[in-house]
């Protein structure tokens, strides 16, 4: 953010238009085995592509859905991190403990078999019929399973962002009269969101990895789906293979994305 | 006719943590008045100041600005908006353009419209000497007029009081004079004005009064000259061997 600097990008900034990321032939590349082993050998690499493409398409839902919502939960959970008042700042750090404490795997157990249980006793003791005939969703359990661990990491990347801004800045805002929430949402969080970028778009990498998890609690994502296959054919070398190309692919193409996002944020930056 | 008081400070104490910052502070300024504070580094100057418009609690003692008392945080909010502050980093928001940073409080705090806020910031951007720079970024400007844009960004509240903490300490000397006369100017349109600054011919030329602070406590005050040049306590002495 020097003058120097600022001064140079600006006459740039037109002519120097995105040129395309070297990186996507490694899609490209990754793509083209997937097409290759499907056209020369239909059985059983296209039978297994058309098996699980249901799957593909339940794995980026449940990655889409779950992101956007941590996003959210990330964020309310770093204000109270931040926050004056001792009582949110005490529960919040309670909750980013806890859910970066227990495995994911862990996690999505409790969601979908034991807090389904615990809703059905605690409607026995209360004799409320809806409680006690609750049943889980697994799609909203996973869901909630995800994003209750993600948001704690979530939360920890944007408060590590808030912080990066100078108290300066703040301060600066404070004495225009602004509120903190005027502050954080025209001061604050525009110029923390540079910051925080690059490592939410890793999260969002990680998380499409991670929802493989969900494939335990009866959600049928690609995971699951490549297992039903391989029970119905016995072929997991192929099998295997195949999703882990398709799961190359897609965590692939994320993180072009992610680094295009980071381009473009990083040269409209003075 | 009685000058009226308008920042009332009563015995401030303020300590962070171990550290005493404010050992009992007593200071009246009265409207229209310009006082310049001085002092060694760690005296107490920055803490007085963000005692005024609550950047800092405080423990003990009153401050009392325009006849609000500070104590509620709509109190906080209404002192701040009668209340500019310009900071010797400028602190100007380096995400928004030089029109933005003149414009955003207005029309988020005071709820003027985009056409009454840009109004009024080429009108102030014009009076600090800031020409044609509105739609470029504070990163493409030179400190001195970065500063002047802070000024600027301050006054388009319509403050009453303007807090000033070294406001050109920061800068490259060839740029000091530039900020120092937009300040000249605002004293003699008879803005009430607090500065921290050491520079001695602003404060000839514009205080009505010069406060020497050490160790948090107020040690001596008088008019500039008088303070400069015939400083009666020890501590005075001492300090202005040191800058003169
Ligand atoms: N945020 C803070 N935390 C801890 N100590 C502080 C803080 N701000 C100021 N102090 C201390 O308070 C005293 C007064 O500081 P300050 O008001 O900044 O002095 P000055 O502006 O006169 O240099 C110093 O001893 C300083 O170290
Ligand atoms: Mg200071």
């Amino acid at each position: 953010m020097d003058d120097e600097n600022g001064l140079e990008k600006i006459p740039g900034r037109g002519a120097a238009k995105y040129q395309i990321d070297h990186w996507w032939w490694l899609v490209v590349a990754v793509a083209g085995i997937v097409l290759l082993l499907s056209l020369t050998q239909p059985d059983p690499y296209w039978r297994i592509v058309k098996f699980v493409s249901d799957g593909v398409l339940v794995t980026v839902g449940v990655t889409l859905v779950s992101f956007l919502l941590t996003l959210i939960l990330g964020l309310v959970i770093a204000l109270g991190r931040i926050s004056k008042n001792g009582f949110f700042r005490w529960i919040t750090t309670i909750y980013v403990e806890v859910a970066r404490g227990i495995p994911l795997l862990v996690q999505l157990l409790f969601w979908y078999f034991a807090f389904p249980s615990l809703i059905q006793s605690f409607g026995r003791l209360l004799s409320l019929q809806i409680l006690e005939r609750y049943h889980a969703n697994p799609y909203i359990m996973a869901i909630l399973g995800l994003c209750f661990c993600y948001g704690a990491y979530m939360s920890e990347i944007y408060r590590a962002g808030i912080q990066s801004i100078s108290k300066g800045q703040n301060e600066a805002a404070r004495s225009l009269g602004m509120t903190h929430g005027q502050a954080m949402r025209y001061i604050i969080l525009p110029q923390a969101v540079k910051v925080i970028l690059p490592p939410v778009g890793n999260e969002f990498i990680s998380l499409l990895k991670d929802s493989s998890l969900v494939s335990v609690v009866a959600v049928a994502d690609m995971t699951r789906r490549g297992r039903e296959f391989m029970a119905a054919n016995f072929i997991p070398v192929e099998t295997w293979l195949m999703i882990a190309l398709l799961y190359l692919i897609m965590t692939l193409i994320a993180a072009r994305v992610v680094a295009w996002i980071e381009k473009k944020t990083q040269t409209e930056e003075r | 006719m009685e000058p009226t008081p308008i920042i009332q400070i009563q015995n401030l104490h303020k300590h962070f943590g171990e550290t005493a910052a404010l050992n009992g502070v007593d200071l009246v300024v009265h409207q229209g008045e310009v006082v310049v504070i001085i002092g060694p580094s760690g005296s107490g100057k920055s803490t007085l100041l963000r005692c005024i418009n609550r950047l800092e609690t405080f423990q003990t003692g009153s401050v009392i600005v325009d006849e609000i008392p500070l104590t509620t945080a709509e109190n906080i909010n209404a002192i701040r908006t009668e209340v500019g502050m310009v900071f010797q980093s400028f602190n100007l928001f380096p995400h928004l353009t030089v029109l933005e940073n003149v414009t955003l409080a207005q029309k988020v705090v005071r709820k003027r419209t985009k056409a009454e806020a840009n109004a009024i910031a080429y009108e102030l951007l014009e009076k600090v000497g800031i020409p044609e720079k509105c739609q470029g970024y504070p990163g493409q400007l030179s400190g001195g007029q970065q500063q002047r844009v802070a000024i600027a960004r301050a006054l388009a509240m319509n403050p009453k009081i303007m807090l000033f903490d070294e406001p050109t300490s920061a800068l490259d000397p060839e740029m000091i004079q530039e900020v120092l006369d937009v300040m000249l100017q605002l004293a003699k349109e008879g803005m009430t004005m607090v500065v921290v600054s050491h520079e001695m011919g602003f404060a000839r030329a514009a205080a009505d009064r010069a406060v020497l602070m050490d160790e948090g406590l107020i040690i001596e005050q008088a008019v500039p000259d008088v303070l400069f040049s015939q400083p009666t306590q020890e501590r005075t002495k001492r300090f202005l061997s040191k800058i003169l």
